[in-house]
């Protein structure tokens, strides 16, 4: 494999797209902080102490926190954790001058911590998973390895399995996957470019042959409804 | 001088109130639809303002405010078009007395009790009190054309009493008061008194002048105002009169309410999930006994239903919220742009464009299966031409008519007209006979009848004569051709009426002693009782110079045989023969008689006659029942023989109708023989038909109708008919059996149709009827023309239309699916009841073959694709509801939503239902057999509709899973994930791209305009989302920043929005080519065999409303005010109680006039308990 290498985890039956969740964040406060306090859209998770969490809702709370390290024999393989987040996000949604200060410091922890002295635009993990799939079962990228890999290569992969995913029954997977001018591979435009493709070539064969086996008349006035009378065959 | 309206028991409040009720019942029964799919569409809104909605209030409310807004922006037009109308008209001036001065005021000004001043050619600002001309014996002439459209002057005369009320010093000093009935809509009776000087003096019609009429031949008049603004009797008139509703929209319904259904199958299924789905173990969710209703995970059921809320929210879009303004913007500009500007349907000579009064009703046209047509005026020209009669036991008058040509021509016979060299034939006149013209007829065996003849033509009328006295330039004004037709041929015998004053009539007589004398003879005329529905006569009682007392009448043949002397029963035999005989020849017939009156006889009679025309309450049933007084014992002279020809173009227009698979009945008043040769004329009924004839006039009948038993004949008509109609059922059925080729025809007379109708046998006349192709009903009444055509619209649940021109074809015209006035021709009243006018039968093969089919193809596809794009749309919404764990969370972004509908999809469909035509005019009117597919509701069945559903599931699962399935991995080079909104926002942009490519794929014409549209739709999808993702919202939640430079980065974005709209639309390509190939539409084989002609036949569009006079406006405006009926019936066969017909046929509304309630309150005894307001 060419590098550069991506490394997605990939949550399954993980419902991100819920309507309760969908909505539980302020797009406000991730680009402005303190400046903007209303957080009523960031319910349950909107305020702590009657300060507003930053960054508040179920989104962030959740925030994933697993950890890889990849080994080839012993030498740890160098993960690239930034430039993960598309550019616009960093840029224009998440503030540079906004600092999680109070996170995660509820009764309840749902996942990873962040540094309260880094910005949230170079939060990258967060900005990640704030980007919420489409659907239940997802990936998302985790970081890049930068060294081409080679076949045979023996990979050995260390994990902290942090995240609770028992309870609800998910999955977690994690994919190494290389990225072309089209992106990731994916084979399902492929298979249905050559399905519709071919669907489309039977078809015109299938009139070709109709036309010349059994033609119909093109304009024969005799196939109108009135010149049938009753021998339609 | 002051008016009061006559003490009435029932009081003013009282009688308005039904009127105001009923205008409102119309209105709640036009727009409820409407109505309730607005209502709708706010409890969505107020839905979505809740927080159970997973929207934003804007995605619901934007597009109802943009379509109210456009039918608000619509309703303030027309209300701004009526105000300019009515400015223009309430500042006209007038003249009114002030200070013994004229001085001119604006209309708007005037008020009841004012003396006013009209000069020649002005309108009446409002009902006057007409009192005084400058004319001898205070006449006046009225042009009454804005109120029935008959041209022909009235004449109006002043009481003797107020005639010298001229000046405005001798006005000033009038003093009188007026009491009158109450406001009301009858323009053509009027009771009230004049008291004047403390005399009371009784008032008539006779000197009411009605707002809307215009001063005719006289310089000026001076009135009294007694009805002002909306008391006036054209106001009265100006009803709204009920709407009628499509029954393709009748069926939408249908399809909007399972649309709800189905809106409920969804939202249950998913609420049922979201109660299943809901569990503490998604912990990152945070569902807690604390949180709100909708998580709570322990009250299961609460968060179903509430679940079910937020889902009717999301969902909503299944229900087009567009439609209806859609599709009413597109009938509107239908009717408005192409009914009405057609040159196929404009007729030169009258210059008379078709006009649609409604637009609710354009598919109707395209699905009409049973025309129910009136014979005079509609079939035939009505231009009267006196053609034979029969004096004495002579036939008189040796031209063939075309009818008996046509009838030759049939049996093979041909048919050589000729016409003497000195044959006279002018308008009304076309006699040809040397025995009578010059005074010939002195020489013929009964010359005193001959003379009777001429001199009842001359006099027995109420004709006005106009212009210059001599034969050549004068012009009759009547008030019906038929009459105009006889007072000419006197003229052309010799007896030449020149002038009329209201109580002598002025005959100038030639010939009648010795060839050559002529002489000025003048006839006082003592009583003229005049024609009416009932009466089916008239009579003059007049005085000759002599002093010889006569009555002269003419009328209907049976109404006159009823009344004669019983002596000459041999005359009575031949001239009813005579009868028979101008009947099979397609011509209309009247009787002539007299009678001569002693002194005496006359004198008694008159006390009566004239206590009964003062008499305030009932005053015209009374005046009925005093003419049977003196009207019996006539003495017949004979009959009158008038042709009314074939209007052009008729048989073509039919035999083309008939091709099309549309049965043509004829209901008319005529006698049976008239009827049958007619309809053999217009090639209705041939000879190779098999005719069935129920008539009463057989040998049997007649036996017992002499018996004079009126229970026993109505025993005897019933089981007649019975056995007649079981008969002619069973042999129908035998030919339909044996699949002969054979067309059936059935006549049916207005007696037998009565008892035909009844109940019991209502089914099996309806089953012989349906089966045969044409139908001819003669000798009925109008109210037996409605209950034939609501036979056919109720028991045979098919398309009806009903054409006529005259005020006994109103209720027919009312009662049918589709009403179609004849405009230009006899009166207005057919035309103000009617839905579409147009001026010559023929237009229809136009009206219906073309725009009629045009009409229904293009609101089926509208209708069709309103239906698929939003339930495609919807359906992605429901794939997408099933992976969020039934929560309700929306797919697409709010501002999509509210968009999608009002501006991405909007403007292509309207322009497919302006432009959409399957083949040209001319193709459509040379394959009438096209229409059939209409006939068939080819194009709005359950099965189309569940085709389109069918593509609209397929295409839903196509964008849902397609977009979906293809965005899971890494997006660019930099292996980087899409979210929510990036799958959204490429499901939807393949979404309107799909939607948009799909109505071009259904188009058959495809216009620069669609490509503008279509190209358009998809561009404001792409601008809008550009700004959109470009602007940063005072939201909580900007979901779609940046979103479409994200998309756009990506080949992928590309490879997809090329593959999914091909594969969405892979399904509906095969169908189509499919349904092509193997069971082609008729109308696609046209296409075929003409593909290589260019569509030449561009609709001929005329211009008008730019260059009309103010006069033309007026007429024009008042034409499409809606109307109602007036009562006044010409000659035609008319009966009272239509109205009431229609009370029952409506079944919730009772169309009670304010006149009837006082009248019927007044017939009663005085009510105990009356009213004072």
């Amino acid at each position: 494999m060419k590098a550069p290498i991506y490394i997605y985890y990939q949550l399954d039956n993980y419902y991100q797209n819920h309507r309760r969740y969908v909505k539980s964040r302020s797009d406000k406060q991730l680009r402005y902080g303190l400046q903007y306090n209303d957080t009523s859209s960031c319910i349950p998770e909107e305020s702590n102490d009657g300060l507003p969490i930053v960054p508040c809702g179920l989104i962030s709370w959740s925030l994933f926190n697993d950890t890889y390290s990849f080994f080839r024999g012993t030498d740890e393989l160098r993960i690239n954790r930034k430039n993960i987040a598309w550019k616009s996000d960093r840029d224009h949604k998440f503030g540079k001058h906004v600092f999680p200060f109070n996170f995660q410091n509820g009764t309840l922890i749902g996942g990873a911590m962040l540094d309260p002295n880094v910005p949230l635009s170079d939060q990258e993990d967060l900005i990640v998973w704030m980007r919420t799939a489409a659907l239940p079962s997802f990936r998302k990228l985790y970081g890049k390895i930068e060294e081409d890999l080679e076949a045979n290569d023996v990979i050995s992969i260390y994990f902290l399995n942090n995240y609770n995913t028992y309870s609800f029954g998910g999955r977690k997977k994690l994919v190494l996957s290389t990225a072309s001018w089209l992106g990731g591979r994916n084979n399902f435009l492929g298979m249905a470019y050559i399905a519709i493709g071919s669907c489309l070539i039977v078809l015109a064969l299938v009139f070709i042959l109709l036309h010349v086996k059994n033609p119909r008349p093109y304009g024969d006035a005799m196939y109108v409804s009135w010149n049938w009378k009753g021998i339609p065959n | 001088m002051t008016v009061k309206p006559m003490p009435s028991p029932n009081s003013r409040e009282i009688l308005c109130q039904p009127q105001n009720m009923m205008c409102l019942h119309f209105s709640q029964r036009g727009y409820l639809n409407r109505r309730v799919a607005n209502l709708y569409f706010l409890m969505i809104s107020i839905l979505s303002c809740t927080p159970v909605s997973p929207v934003s209030p804007i995605t619901n409310v934007l597009p109802l405010s943009l379509v109210l807004l456009v039918s608000l922006i619509k309703e303030a037009w027309e209300d701004w078009k009526r105000f300019q109308n009515d400015m223009a008209i309430n500042n006209t001036p007038v003249d009114v007395l002030l200070d013994q001065k004229w001085i001119s005021v604006p209309w708007k000004k005037l008020q009841v009790g004012d003396i006013i001043r009209v000069k020649q050619d002005g309108f009446f600002p409002a009902d006057l009190l007409f009192l005084a001309s400058p004319n001898p014996d205070g006449v006046c002439y009225t042009e009454t054309a804005n109120l029935d459209g008959e041209t022909n002057l009235k004449i109006r005369k002043a009481l003797e009493k107020t005639w010298d009320y001229l000046t405005p010093e001798r006005v000033s000093e009038f003093k009188g008061e007026v009491q009158c009935e109450q406001p009301n809509n009858s323009l053509y009776t009027f009771t009230g008194n004049l008291i004047i000087q403390n005399q009371t003096l009784p008032l008539s019609p006779n000197q009411i002048l009605l707002r809307g009429c215009s001063l005719r031949n006289t310089e000026f008049i001076v009135g009294a105002v007694i009805f002002t603004g909306h008391e006036t009797k054209v106001m009265m008139n100006a009803m709204k009169i009920p709407s009628k509703r499509s029954t393709l929209e009748k069926k939408l319904d249908k399809l909007i309410l399972t649309l709800f259904c189905v809106l409920f199958c969804m939202c249950l299924l998913g609420a049922v999930g979201s109660g299943i789905f809901i569990n503490r173990k998604y912990y990152y969710l945070q569902f807690s006994k604390n949180s709100d209703a909708q998580s709570n995970p322990d009250n299961r059921f609460a968060v179903a239903a509430l679940t079910m809320f937020t889902l009717i929210t999301l969902y909503s879009p299944i229900i087009p919220i567009s439609l209806y303004v859609s599709v009413e913007m597109i009938k509107f500009i239908q009717s408005t742009q192409f009914i009405n500007n057609d040159l196929h349907m404009y007729h030169f000579e009258s210059n008379t464009p078709a006009l649609a009064r409604t637009s609710n009703l354009n598919e109707e046209l395209g699905q009409v299966e049973y025309i129910f047509s009136d014979k005079t005026g509609t079939l035939t020209r009505n231009l009267m031409e006196f053609f034979k009669c029969s004096i004495g036991g002579e036939i008189y008058g040796t031209g063939i008519s075309e009818i008996e040509i046509g009838t030759a021509q049939r049996n093979g016979m041909k048919v050589e007209v000729q016409k003497s060299s000195d044959a006279t034939h002018e308008k009304g006149f076309n006699f040809d006979d040397a025995r009578l013209m010059r005074g010939a007829w002195r020489n013929e065996p009964n010359p005193d009848l001959c003379k009777e003849f001429f001199r009842c033509l001359a006099i027995c009328h109420t004709v006005l004569p106009e212009g210059e006295d001599s034969p050549e330039k004068i012009r009759y004004q009547a008030a019906s051709p038929d009459e105009a037709a006889l007072v000419t041929a006197a003229k052309n015998f010799g007896f030449f009426f020149f002038k009329r004053t209201p109580t002598t009539i002025y005959v100038h007589e030639s010939h009648v002693e010795r060839m050559g004398k002529v002489e000025d003879v003048p006839y006082e005329i003592l009583n003229v009782l005049e024609f009416n529905s009932t009466r089916k006569r008239q009579s003059v009682v007049c005085r000759y110079s002599n002093g010889r007392l006569v009555l002269y009448c003419k009328g209907a043949d049976t109404v006159i045989y009823e009344r004669l002397a019983d002596r000459d029963n041999e005359l009575k035999r031949t001239s009813r023969e005579h009868l028979e005989e101008f009947g099979a020849a397609g011509l209309r017939t009247l009787c002539l008689a007299y009678r001569d009156l002693s002194s005496e006889v006359y004198e008694s009679w008159n006390e009566k006659y004239i206590q009964a025309k003062s008499s305030l309450r009932d005053r015209e049933k009374k005046l009925d029942e005093v003419a049977e007084l003196i009207e019996k014992e006539l003495v017949l002279i004979g009959c009158t023989a008038i042709e009314d020809k074939l209007q052009e173009g008729v048989p073509t227009c039919i035999e083309t109708l008939s091709k099309a698979g549309i049965k043509i009945w004829v209901l008319t008043g005529d006698k049976m023989e008239t009827a049958i040769n007619i309809a053999y004329a217009c090639k209705l009924i041939n000879n190779s038909m098999k005719q069935f004839i129920i008539s009463s006039e057989t040998d049997a009948v007649r036996e017992v109708e002499d018996r004079g038993d009126q229970v026993e004949l109505a025993r005897f008509m019933k089981e007649n008919v019975k056995n007649e109609l079981k008969r002619c059922y069973e042999e129908a059925l035998q030919y339909l059996r044996t699949g002969s080729e054979t067309k059936l025809a059935l006549v049916i007379d207005g007696k037998c149709l009565m008892y035909a109708l009844d109940p019991s046998l209502r089914v099996m006349l309806l089953n012989l009827s349906l089966n045969c192709n044409a139908v001819v009903c003669c000798r009925v009444s109008p109210l037996q023309k409605a209950q034939v055509t609501s036979l056919v619209k109720k028991g045979a649940k098919r398309i009806t239309l009903s054409i006529g021109d005259g005020a006994n074809d109103v209720s027919m015209i009312q009662a049918a699916h589709v009403g179609v006035g004849i405009s230009g021709q006899e009166g207005m009243q057919a035309v103000m009841a009617s839905d579409f006018a147009i001026a010559q039968f023929r237009f229809l093969t136009d009206l219906l073959l073309v725009h009629g089919r045009w009409s229904y193809l293009r609101i089926c596809k509208v209708v069709t694709y309103f239906f698929y794009k939003n339930l495609m749309f919807t359906l992605t919404q429901f794939w997408f509801t099933f992976h969020t764990g039934f929560s309700g969370q929306r797919f697409y972004d709010d501002w999509f939503q509210s968009l999608y509908n009002v501006i991405f999809t909007a403007l292509p469909v309207i322009v497919l239902g302006i432009f959409e035509k399957d083949v040209s005019a001319s193709l459509s009117k040379k394959y009438p057999e096209l229409y059939k597919e209409g006939i068939r509701n080819t194009f709005f069945k359950w099965r189309v509709i569940a085709i389109w559903a069918f593509f609209a599931i397929y295409q839903s699962l196509v964008f849902y899973h397609f977009v979906t399935a293809s965005s899971i991995t890494g997006m660019n080079k930099a292996g980087k994930m899409f979210g929510l909104w990036d799958v959204s926002t490429m499901a939807f942009t393949c979404v309107v791209v799909t939607v948009n490519l799909r109505l071009l794929m259904m188009s058959n014409t495809i216009t620069r305009w669609h490509h503008v549209t279509v190209g358009g739709s998809i561009l404001a999808w792409f601008i809008f989302v550009f700004i959109y993702s470009g602007i940063v919202l005072p939201k909580d939640q900007e979901n779609i920043y940046f979103v479409i430079y994200v998309l756009m980065s990506t080949i992928y974005f590309y490879l997809t929005l090329l593959l999914v709209p091909i594969a969405a639309l892979f399904c509906d390509f095969i169908y189509q080519g499919a349904q092509r190939w193997f069971f082609p539409y008729d109308y696609q084989i046209v296409q075929e065999i003409h593909r290589h002609e260019p569509d030449a036949s561009k609709v001929g569009l005329l211009e008008i409303g730019n260059q009309l006079t103010p006069d033309e406006a007026r007429r024009y405006a008042i034409m499409q005010l809606p109307g109602e009926k007036s009562k006044h019936t010409g000659f035609a066969f008319d009966s009272p109680g239509y109205e009431s017909f229609f009370a029952s046929q409506a079944g919730v509304f009772v169309p009670q006039k304010a006149w009837d309630v006082a009248r019927r309150a007044s017939m009663k005894s005085r009510p105990k308990t009356s009213r004072k307001n």
